[in-house]
């Protein structure tokens, strides 16, 4: 009974918390659409990571996955971003999400944030750049 | 500039974007509690102990590792922290958890994207343990 009532308290504290973070996102994400902002398909630097494909990979980094995730399902409705792409975000967010939160929870506890920032960003980069250069899911 | 139609917009797809990760995080949850009281921590805990050493890590740490995987963070650290390890011990575990943590969650709402939840997940694992022993062989 207390397992049931933990894990309700738990999705119910989610569920504000997505709408708190995720209703502004989308929102001002509209607004930022009509400016015409995340039009053109041209790869982002060097990971084939498209304009429309921004949004999601930094809203990830800084917000962390579950959010990401949420405006990359939309992202990818929206502007048909392809699955090559789809997963060149992905991995890339697998490595390196959250890097607030995550961080200063260990910072908090003794560790060199530093450190931890720069090897998950340094890894996020030569991975995804590698699985983009590997035509991975390329058709 | 046209303001209640982007408004609009905006409002309806982060309530159905909630709505549908709400969806995919619930039974996740359930999942977790059931987790954290059947003791399955503890055991595959126990069964990492001795291989901490290649991470330079006393074999308790092995709890926080696996609570982070399996769990979230906040329990990694709930058990880490009264360790009271050293620096560089709490920077290989931030290391190692930052890449890998809350599988139970991530993964489903990885497989959500339509993404290759699986090979992401291979991935993060993997990583996790390559940067964890080589910041320990790098620390001197």
């Amino acid at each position: 009974m207390e397992m049931i009532l933990n894990a309700l308290r738990d999705s119910l504290w989610l569920t504000v918390k997505l709408l708190l973070i995720i209703l502004p996102l989308t929102i001002s994400y509209e607004f930022l659409k009509e400016r015409g902002l995340f039009s053109g398909t041209k790869p982002f630097f060097f990971m084939g990571i498209t304009r429309p494909g921004l949004l999601p990979l930094i809203t990830g980094v800084i917000i962390g996955l579950t959010y990401g995730a949420g405006v990359i399902i939309h992202a990818i409705k929206e502007h048909k971003l392809g699955k090559r792409e789809v997963f060149l975000i992905l991995l890339f967010l697998s490595v390196c999400h959250a890097m607030f939160e995550d961080t200063l929870l260990f910072v908090v506890i003794g560790a060199n944030g530093l450190i931890v920032v720069v090897a998950r960003l340094i890894l996020a980069v030569v991975f995804t750049y590698l699985a983009y250069r590997a035509r991975l899911f390329e058709t | 500039m046209e303001i209640q139609k982007p408004l609009k917009r905006g409002l309806l797809n982060g309530l159905s974007i909630t709505f549908m990760m709400v969806k995919v995080i619930v039974p996740c949850y359930i999942a977790i509690e059931i987790i954290k009281h059947s003791g399955l921590i503890d055991i595959i805990s126990r069964a990492c102990k001795p291989f901490m050493t290649i991470f330079g890590l006393p074999g308790e740490a092995a709890l926080s590792l696996v609570a982070g995987y399996v769990i979230n963070i906040y329990a990694a650290i709930a058990v880490l922290a009264p360790l009271g390890l050293p620096a560089k011990d709490v920077t290989v575990v931030a290391l190692m958890l930052g890449i890998c943590h809350s599988l139970t969650i991530e993964t489903p709402i990885t497989k959500k994207t339509g993404a290759n939840a699986s090979l992401l997940l291979l991935v993060r694992i993997v990583l996790s343990l390559f940067s964890g022993v080589v910041l320990h062989l790098v620390w001197k």
